[in-house]
């Protein structure tokens, strides 16, 4: 096991790693930017170093200072977190380089499933279902000609895309041009790529995904399934494990591809194999992500195992202590995004200074989160608050756990999309599990509070702010005593105290 | 002690009423008798009748934002005192007068009504742009010197407030 860990990353992923790390017994070193200081990770590390500005171009992505920080801090490892660099080939390479061991998958893994097009191939090769589409990027006049031959609807993706960036729905051919023109626009502008591919699109498809884990003396397990269908522009809000939509046997075969698909790239770590699929449970490959997940916790609550510590035991070298056979899911679990945004407003960010914060608890709820009161939410990074996770012996239960959880955030000073989370909960819809990725486009009614009994919140307002008045007045009528008594004992002489 | 709020345009008002120990809350006519307690700077927790519900409160100068069942309220907050503080140098009889040359489009206050500070008591029309005239002080509507559908100069006085 290693003595000494760096968490290339911020945030609540920071924490939730820095917290596996000193579990395990070793230091932790944390790096942070300009706008990070008062950061709850750099607080909970054992070492904190400063790496530069804000922007994530200044700081965490910068290969070159995290790497001077590991050496200076003689850290034997760094942990990626997700975004950032956790997904960069040449970070992983360079570490390697410097002797550094980069806790996840090999830079050569990474490479492979990085590509969206030689993903795509190395899935063909080994007979994994795939969406219907192009074989790798495209000129504008193919695309047109593949996009009629698999039919509309299409999808146009941004071959180095991600989180929803360069991506394009295109119903019929008249929109197909000015489309292609906004996806590749898009995908340079994001990725400082253009170049894009063409998919058939599946109608109200379901996003499944399923979580490996592989160690480097040849074991690869996965953890089952989590269903993230609930995305807001192509980004996934509330997540669960396991799936309301598919079967035992659908779960067998959808595991049992997933570890294919990881042992043709050799893989090592902690990884996740989406797929995308159909309401009569045929489901197609989309893509690898190489790294932690957001949503990872899910399946840590179903299956009992720290998916986090395996990936920093499994880069040290250490074999999976148990096989396929041995890992059982047990329960129900969600996990509800809360995000400073404006539901209001299309998810409009909401960053400013995070005033006060009372998050919920109880038995079978997790809070993975890294704001307090008082803390700055910066429209540097993503405004994710916290990763509200709940474990409930059955669907219903965990949504109803989830329901009343929610209700017991109280967070003041930037807008949040709680109240939209609890209206989501207590949807009908939703509750019967009848989701697919264009839910929320479908219920707008969910945005809004809609009906609300202000009643309790005038009274509440009302009594605050007489509260707050009368407060005021009696700190008023001590400060001029006390003024007062400073005039008298200056003119007779004396001083106070 | 009365308070005024308004919520996205409209507008609420709430009285509390402080015995030795009980505080009654009326509104919309209602009385409501209440249990409040502060639990820290930002938390309260109330009390209605028997309804325990727990409250974010955050006050920024006269807004206010309440936190409620996951529902983030802006509400901008009118207090008593404050009427009764700023309008100090103006009391006794206030003319609201027409300040530019319009027409009345709607009297919001008959002779005898209540006003408060800030409070719109008539509406003009000028340049196709309707503005609502408010009362400078707190008081009683005293004479109503217009009517709906006049035409007025500039300076005409329309209504007439008075504090006592």
């Amino acid at each position: 096991m290693f003595n000494k860990i760096l968490i290339a990353n911020r945030g609540e992923i920071a924490v939730r790693i820095i917290r596996a790390c000193k579990e395990l017994g070793a230091t932790t070193v944390a790096v942070y930017s300009d706008a990070d200081r008062s950061s709850l990770h750099v607080t909970l590390a054992d070492e904190a170093y400063h790496i530069g500005g804000s922007a994530p171009a200044e700081s965490y992505l910068v290969i070159d200072k995290i790497i001077e920080v590991a050496n200076k801090s003689g850290a034997q490892a760094i942990h990626p977190g997700f975004g950032f660099l956790s997904e960069n080939e040449e970070f992983a390479q360079r570490c390697e380089k410097e002797g550094i061991v980069f806790i996840g998958p090999s830079a050569e893994a990474i490479r492979l499933m990085g590509d969206k097009i030689t993903a795509r191939k190395i899935a063909q090769d080994i007979k994994v279902p795939l969406v219907p589409g192009s074989d790798g990027a495209v000129t504008d006049v193919e695309a047109s000609v593949i996009a009629s031959k698999i039919g509309y609807p299409v999808m146009i993706k941004a071959s180095a895309g991600g989180g929803g960036k360069g991506m394009r729905l295109v119903r019929d051919k008249e929109e197909f041009e000015s489309s292609l023109r906004m996806a590749r626009s898009e995908a340079r502008s994001s990725f400082g790529d253009d170049s894009v591919f063409v998919e058939r699109f599946v109608e109200q498809p379901r996003h499944v995904e399923i979580q490996i884990l592989a160690d480097s003396h040849g074991n690869t397990l996965h953890l089952f399934e989590r269903e993230c269908s609930i995305q807001r522009r192509h980004q996934k809000v509330v997540e669960e494990a396991p799936s309301s939509a598919i079967s035992a046997k659908t779960r067998k075969k959808m595991g049992e591809v997933a570890i294919k698909i990881a042992k043709a790239v050799n893989y090592s770590g902690a990884g996740t194999v989406e797929f995308i699929m159909d309401q009569n449970e045929n489901f197609f490959f989309l893509e690898m992500n190489t790294r932690v997940q957001v949503e990872h916790p899910v399946t840590e609550m179903i299956s009992n195992i720290d998916i986090v510590k395996w990936m920093v035991r499994i880069a040290a070298g250490e074999k999976l202590p148990f096989k396929q056979k041995d890992i059982e899911m047990k329960g129900w679990a969600l996990e509800c995004r809360v995000y400073a945004e404006d539901p209001e407003t299309n998810f409009m960010p909401s960053p400013g200074l995070l005033k006060y914060v009372k998050a919920p608890s109880g038995p079978g709820i997790r809070d993975d989160s890294s704001i307090y009161s008082g803390c700055e939410i910066t429209s540097f990074y993503d405004p994710m608050l916290s990763k509200l996770v709940v474990w409930a012996e059955n669907r219903e239960a965990a949504i109803d756990k989830m329901a009343s959880a929610l209700r017991e955030y109280i967070v003041l000073g930037v807008k949040t999309n709680i109240g939209f989370l609890i209206r989501l909960m207590d949807s009908e819809e939703f509750r019967q599990g009848k989701i697919d990725t264009g839910f929320i486009e479908r219920h707008p009614e969910l945005l809004t509070p809609g009906t609300v009994d202000l009643e309790p919140a005038l009274i509440a307002a009302a009594l605050a702010i007489d509260d707050l008045e009368e407060t005021e007045d009696s700190s008023k009528q001590d400060q001029s005593n006390w003024k007062l008594l400073g005039r008298k004992a200056a003119l007779s002489g004396g001083s106070l105290i | 002690m009365t308070y005024t709020f308004k919520i996205k345009d409209k507008v609420y008002k709430i009285d509390i009423e402080k015995e030795k120990d009980q505080t009654v809350i009326q509104i919309d006519e209602k009385d409501i008798p209440v249990e409040f307690h502060k639990i820290d700077d930002h938390m309260y927790s109330i009390i209605l009748e028997g309804k325990s519900i727990t409250i974010g409160v955050l006050r920024n100068g006269k807004k206010l934002q309440i936190f409620m069942d996951g529902n983030l309220f802006e509400i901008e907050a009118i207090s008593e005192r404050d009427q009764r503080k700023a309008p100090q140098t103006l009391s006794g009889v206030q003319e609201i007068k027409s300040p530019m040359p319009s027409r009345v489009v709607k009297i919001l206050k008959e002779v005898g009504d209540e006003v408060l500070v800030d409070e719109g008591v008539i509406v003009v029309e000028a340049m196709k742009m309707e503005s609502e005239l408010k009362s400078p002080i707190e008081g009683k509507v005293t004479d109503l010197l217009v009517n709906e559908g006049d035409a007025v100069e500039a300076g005409t006085s329309l209504l007439i407030v008075s504090s006592e």
